[in-house]
């Protein structure tokens, strides 16, 4: 089985002084094995994991953090269907020099108990050697292994000693575990924090500390697995992180600690920010006097997102770097002077600047909702790893993000709205909530005015415009790219749409480096053999910019919830001229459908002789739990039938079609 | 100066360059190309190679030592990958020097040497080795920017498994300049050939040395369902001979020698141990024929050696022995072939490896003999006289061998007598105890692969479906099938594969007593029953009902639809294939046809498609049958091709139209 370590927050860097007395008999020591029951050797399959190739039967993690810092594993599979075979393949990665891995130990128990003991070479291979850096891996792959067959091995991984690491237990792993024990000794002289941010598997009891051990049992945990449109992976697999601080006592009352947490970093932004008057004067340089305040914050922001943002370059090697010489930036003065920063040192810039032009404006720490989601009574820092800036303008509280490369004014990054975001302040600060930006602002609009030839060919202009969200992340995903990419990708989108094989031509020179909330895509379309066949009539399917709606869920189970990143509209308005003599016999039914969050509509019009349809697609939702799948499906299903009506059209005397 | 001497100093010169210029500029060779002619490219064109040289000094049977220099011209921001060079190192491959450098169009040269490398072991994918010494050292060239010229060198010796070395010329980027030279010790001899491009003569360079050289060479553009890139891009394959005979083992210039050459490396490794001997006679104990014996031997193969493929030098050619496998049970494909050649051999019948390339085309009739050809062993099993039946489809005749039964012990999924579509008509080098020839493995008939639906729905006049499906598959379609399913993580997530399949054609449909047939048995075709009900199937418009006959399965494709520019390569198919679609729709009390689809009739050499709706009292019946009947669509039929899928794609949006009776 192969298992990843991750670990995280490196180290404290601090000499350990305390001893540590075995506490807990070593389960890697010699060769003894816990004992197996009847019931494990004689399983088929596992009513809570059906149909799995292979389950976890026990897992034991036992971690000291004392003098000699390491962590004993044990893990037991059983072997369940041919291809759960490959779980005998046993890949251990470690850090060589900050770890190693030793008492490799492993068997193979057969269905009527008898063992094979591992006695093959355990192989040290390479993954990444560099400077500095030996990432190898211990690798075995255990013999005489069939249906049937229990696999266990067990090692220990000895760390650094004098070093403090943070770890984390990862409960959920690619296979079902049916029971799991955990135990962590803390290091004393450190305060440790631990928390189980996505919450515990059923019936599991939290990690409590017991004569400075802190241990957890677990029962039933469920496979992890991949679905289109989940949530992010950290926030669907169950683990415990411990975090190390330098407090002598850590802080365990919620908003003490996120007070303190905020003061800390408002010390530090503050310290960062506070240049009032070389502020002033980047100001007067910036807006003018008769500006209103509106368009002196457009101004400002518009100026701060012209400067170099450092944060979407190509990353540099060393040498690069050293030749650049660049200039220490130590507050936003420094910004300001030198013309560059990174993307965070930009957004306290407009916020230095902002509150130069007299503007109520503070520094606001968010979440990243595309890596995980915030939760305030789990007692991690590092969750507020984004920022932006809160202006109160005319009254309304307005947020700010010119760090963020092409994120337009008056709008943020997706990422970081509809979170709790801390806003900043001498006294520690206060939450707010970061709204979710102007659902109408974030589209998809395609306007297209086409002719259909008697052979049933569409051909004509297409424009597709991208607003907001759209728009940020087209350009985001081509930031590095030259002329030639951008002008395949925005073909490619159109290709994407369309049900059919196109050929697509981009016409225009789309704006693709400013932060604007548009970006105009202009085509020339052909859409070889639209129409079908039906006879002596010809079928014009109403869905022409479809495709991305034809295959969203249509599974009909679901395992996680659904997770979109941000609302999204999609607006379709297409003129068809006919050939000559055809005549629109029979338009489509149209269709509307209203879920409120979720909104589609469909028609089709016969104007004097040119078929005109609009096609509207609306859905405000983020987060649709597992429950209200079933209806979600519904509703996408329901859309689809829409876009396969059919308008009829009766040919003059030539017909289209085979 | 004559010239003789003028190329000798260049060719020393390219040594000693090695030591390197001082102060991190880049070497003049790099310079001397700031203002060169760039080859003839496209604008997405990502770099153009303008120089490249490969020098090759044979110091003894075990001492090779590789000097490559390149230089490239990035040119677009996807060209900046030719910033990271790479050098492949295994216990019996060391690196000398490595050392790269970057002159910018603006400022000074950067310069990145070999204590800056970084080693990482190659990416694991499914199907690749557990265990491999194969490592790449790596340095990244500072700036590796649009319009900035990168070059490396390296020096590289290693011990050869066998006095061959390969010379490819042809990729993506397009060349200027392409050099490879041959430095033999005295008395040695060398066989050059050539393939994808006219043979090119060597110019003497000195004593013993050669030097071949090319100019403006196309880059080759990436296709979808191209041949594998060995068999368009040119290269040519030069094997070289110490005198006297010597290095016999290692030497061969032609598929026989090759055979001879493996058959070295496979000495011995076929042996069968007690133990092997014993599970043969419990494996074959109630088998009564020959072919129930291999087929007995099969399926222990196919079900209780696992793949695991462990790769430690020459490990990578030599399979283990057959004792190792069957100990471990578990070893790659060549272990698998060793060890069932063994098994075969204790109930009396031979075999043969045939070792192979698993993407067709990668070698052909003409291509010469080459180590690197090949990824992947199966067997060639010698069929006892009078062994006949019919399942016994992949069978070829030997002149000197007799009939072959051509096996894959490796895939689980196709079983004794059938052979994978990629195999078929395929090239490999049947390794037999005199030697080895280069033979075309038997192709099997069309309908040995593909896929039979039979749908009966019942149709209501507010356009809703319901009713049955039998699907069986057969050959690849069921392979592929039945690994999905295999595979899977949890018994819910089967029916995705009938779901996905269905989301091609249908909207807002449910499945409902679903089932399938012979999972485990390979010998049996593969199959789904299942009910669907399917919610506004047929569209309305105004009293009409629009139906679209063919219900299910999609067989047009986009393959050709999407490239600008003319395709370069011909269009590979996996393997043969036939399918059928025989669809029934009851139609709705008080409607009749008014309208139907025409016919479908296309028939071109590489493939043909023939579709039909038809009226039959209240029923409105659809067949299809598509079948491939060549493996390869050349580049001058693929207009042909691309109309031949339009035509599928309309005919799969054919419609009937029903209107009530009597209008």
């Amino acid at each position: 089985m192969t298992r990843t370590w991750r670990w995280i927050g490196v180290s404290l860097a601090v000499a350990l002084l305390a001893g540590s007395a075995m506490w807990r008999a070593s389960i890697v020591n010699g060769d003894d094995w816990l004992p197996i029951s009847q019931e494990e050797l004689a399983m088929k399959s596992l009513a809570e994991a059906p149909g799995a190739s292979a389950v976890v039967l026990y897992r034991q993690v036992d971690r000291d953090d004392g003098r000699s810092p390491h962590e004993d594993n044990y893990i037991r599979v059983k072997i369940l269907t041919e291809e759960g075979r490959k779980y005998a393949n046993v890949e251990i990665p470690f850090l060589k020099d900050s770890s190693d891995v030793r008492g490799l130990k492993a068997r193979t128990v057969r269905p009527d108990g008898s063992s094979v003991r591992f006695d093959g070479k355990v192989y040290e291979q390479t993954i990444v050697k560099a400077k500095g850096v030996k990432y190898l891996a211990k690798t075995l792959s255990l013999p005489d292994v069939q249906v049937g067959s229990i696999i266990e091995y067990k090692y220990t991984t000895d760390y650094r000693s004098g070093w403090v690491y943070d770890s984390r237990w990862v409960l959920s792993d690619e296979l079902f575990t049916r029971k799991a024990k955990f135990a962590l000794r803390p290091n004393p002289d450190f305060a440790l924090r631990w928390n189980w941010p996505m919450g515990l598997p059923a019936n599991s009891q939290p990690p409590k500390e017991e004569g400075g051990v802190i241990r957890m049992e677990a029962q039933n945990i469920p496979a992890y697995q991949i679905e289109d449109f989940m949530p992010p992976e950290t926030t669907v697999k169950f683990r415990v992180d411990f975090i190390y601080s330098e407090e002598n006592v850590p802080e365990k009352d919620i908003a003490k600690f996120w007070k303190n947490f905020g003061k800390k970093s408002n010390d530090s932004i503050e310290n960062f920010v506070n240049r009032k008057k070389a502020m002033e004067q980047a100001v007067q340089q910036t807006v003018g006097a008769g500006d209103t305040p509106e368009v002196k914050l457009q101004k400002i922001y518009a100026r701060v997102q012209q400067l170099r943002n450092t944060s979407y370059e190509k990353e540099k090697t060393e040498q690069e770097l050293k030749r650049d010489k660049e200039k220490d930036t130590n507050n936003v003065e420094d910004v300001w002077k030198h013309g560059y920063g990174n993307g965070r040192q930009l957004t306290w810039l407009f916020l230095g600047m902002a509150r130069a032009a007299g503007f109520d404006a503070s520094a606001v720490l968010v979440p990243r909702r595309s890596q995980s989601f915030f939760n305030p009574n789990v007692l991690n820092e590092r969750q507020l790893d984004d920022n932006c800036v809160q202006v109160k303008v005319n009254g309304k509280d307005l947020y700010f993000d010119p760090g963020t490369a092409y994120t337009p004014f008056g709008m943020l990054p997706w990422w970081e709205t509809n979170v709790q975001g801390l806003k900043l302040s001498k006294d520690g600060g206060s939450w707010v909530e970061v709204p979710p930006n102007d659902g109408e602002l974030t589209k998809i609009e395609r306007k297209a005015s086409l002719k259909l030839d008697s052979e049933g060919t569409l051909s004509g202009k297409l424009t597709v415009t991208y607003y907001g969200a759209e728009a940020q992340t087209l350009r985001l995903d081509q930031n590095l790219e030259d002329d030639t990419s951008k002008k395949k990708l925005a073909e490619d989108m159109v290709k994407e749409t369309v049900p059919v094989g196109i050929e697509v031509t981009l016409t225009n020179t789309p704006d693709w480096k400013s932060s604007s909330p548009t970006l105009v895509t202009e085509f020339d379309l052909k859409v070889p053999g639209w129409v079908s066949g039906a006879g002596r009539r010809v079928l014009f399917p109403t869905g022409l910019f479809s495709a991305p709606e034809k295959g969203l869920f249509e599974h009909a189970a679901r395992t996680y919830p659904v997770y979109f990143h941000h609302s999204f509209r999609k607006q379709d308005d297409i003129d068809v001229q006919m050939p000559l003599g055809w005549k629109i016999s029979s338009l489509a039914k149209p269709a509307m459908l209203d879920a409120k969050a979720a909104v589609y509509s469909m028609t089709a019009e016969d104007k004097s002789g040119i078929l005109h349809l609009t096609r509207s697609l609306r859905c405000d939702l983020m987060m649709v739990p597992k429950e209200n799948y079933g209806a979600l499906r519904a509703f996408f299903q329901a859309v689809r039938i829409g876009d396969e009506e059919q308008v009829v059209l009766q040919p003059g005397s030539t017909s289209a079609g085979n | 100066m004559n010239r003789q001497a003028l190329k000798l100093c260049l060719f020393f010169g390219l040594l000693s360059t090695l030591a390197g210029p001082a102060r991190g500029d880049a070497p003049a060779w790099m310079h001397n190309l700031v203002n060169a002619p760039l080859p003839a490219h496209d604008e997405k064109a990502d770099a153009v190679v303008l120089y490249e040289e490969e020098v090759i000094t044979v110091l003894s049977q075990d001492k090779v030592r590789h000097t490559v220099r390149a230089a490239y011209k990035i040119l677009r921001p996807d060209g900046t990958h030719h910033g990271i060079v790479g050098a492949s190192i295994n216990p019996s491959r060391k690196i000398l020097g490595m050392r790269g450098w970057c002159i910018p169009a603006q400022g000074k040269d950067y310069e990145v040497k070999e204590k800056d490398a970084v080693e990482v072991s190659i990416p694991k994918i499914s199907g690749s080795d557990l265990i491999s010494d194969v490592r790449e050292k790596m340095i990244q060239i500072p700036d590796s920017n649009p319009g900035n010229i990168v070059g490396y060198e390296y020096e590289v010796e290693e011990t050869p498994f066998v006095l061959q070395e390969v010379w490819g010329f042809q990729d993506t980027d397009p060349v200027k300049e392409s050099k490879f030279s041959l430095q033999l010790p005295a008395g040695w001899e060398y066989k050059a050939q050539w393939r994808n491009h006219a043979e090119v003569q060597p110019t003497p360079a000195g004593t013993n040395l050669w030097q071949w050289s090319l100019s403006d060479i196309k880059g080759l553009r990436e296709e979808g369902d191209m041949p594998p890139w060995s068999g368009v891009a040119g290269y040519m394959v030069v094997n070289f001979y110490p005198p006297g005979g010597a290095a016999a083992d290692r030497t061969f210039h032609d598929w026989p020698g090759m055979g001879i050459w493996y058959t070295s490396l496979t000495r011995g490794r076929r042996d069968a141990t007690p133990e092997i001997k014993q599970k043969v006679a419990a494996l074959t104990a109630n088998a009564s024929t020959p072919l129930e014996k291999m087929d007995a031997i099969a399926t222990f193969m196919q079900r209780d050696i696992r793949y695991v493929a462990i790769s430690l030098g020459i490990g990578g050619w030599q399979p283990h022995s057959a004792a190792d496998t069957f100990n471990h049970r578990y070893g790659d494909c060549k272990d698998k072939a060793t060890l069932m050649s063994a098994m075969l051999k204790e109930v009396g019948i031979d075999s043969y490896y045939v070792v192979i390339n698993t993407r067709r085309g990668a070698v052909s009739a003409g291509s010469p003999a080459q180590v690197g050809a090949f990824n992947h062993a199966i067997l060639a099993i010698k069929l006892p006289e009078g062994v006949t039946d019919a399942r016994l489809a992949a069978v070829g005749q030997d002149a000197k061998l007799g009939r072959l039964l051509f096996f894959d012990p490796t895939n689980t999924y196709v079983p004794l007598g059938q052979l994978a579509g990629h195999l078929q008509d395929n090239y490999g080098l049947l390794v037999a105890p005199d030697g080895g020839e280069l033979i075309e493995l038997p192709g099997l008939k069309t309908n040995s692969t593909g896929t039979n639906r039979k749908g009966s729905v019942k149709l209501d006049a507010a356009g809703n479906i319901q009713g049955e499906f039998v699907e069986v598959h057969h050959g690849d379609a069921a392979w592929g099938q039945r690994e999905y399913l295999k595979t899977v993580p949890k018994e819910a997530d089967r029916i995705k594969l009938v779901e996905s399949e269905l989301g091609k054609s249908l909207a807002n449909f449910s499945i409902s007593k679903a089932s399938v047939q012979n999972l485990d048995q390979v010998n049996q075709p593969f199959g789904f029953t299942y009910s669907v009900t399917v919610i506004r199937y047929a569209k309305t418009a105004g009293d009409l009902l629009l139906v679209r006959p063919r219900l299910i399965g999609v067989y047009s494709s986009g393959l050709l639809e999407n490239q600008k520019e003319p395709r370069q390569t011909p269009v590979v198919f996996e393997g043969p294939e036939k399918d059928t679609d025989n669809f029934e729709i009851t139609m709705p009390a008080g409607y009749v046809v008014d309208d139907l689809p025409p016919p479908v009739d296309v028939d071109y050499s590489f493939a043909s498609y023939h579709s039909k709706t038809e009226v039959a009292g209240n029923v409105l019946k659809y067949t299809r049958t598509m079948e491939l009947k060549e493996l390869v669509v050349p580049v001058e039929k693929l207009d042909e091709l691309r109309k031949f899928y339009r035509i599928i794609a309309s005919d799969e949006r054919n419609t009937a139209v029903l209107k009530p009776g009597g209008k």
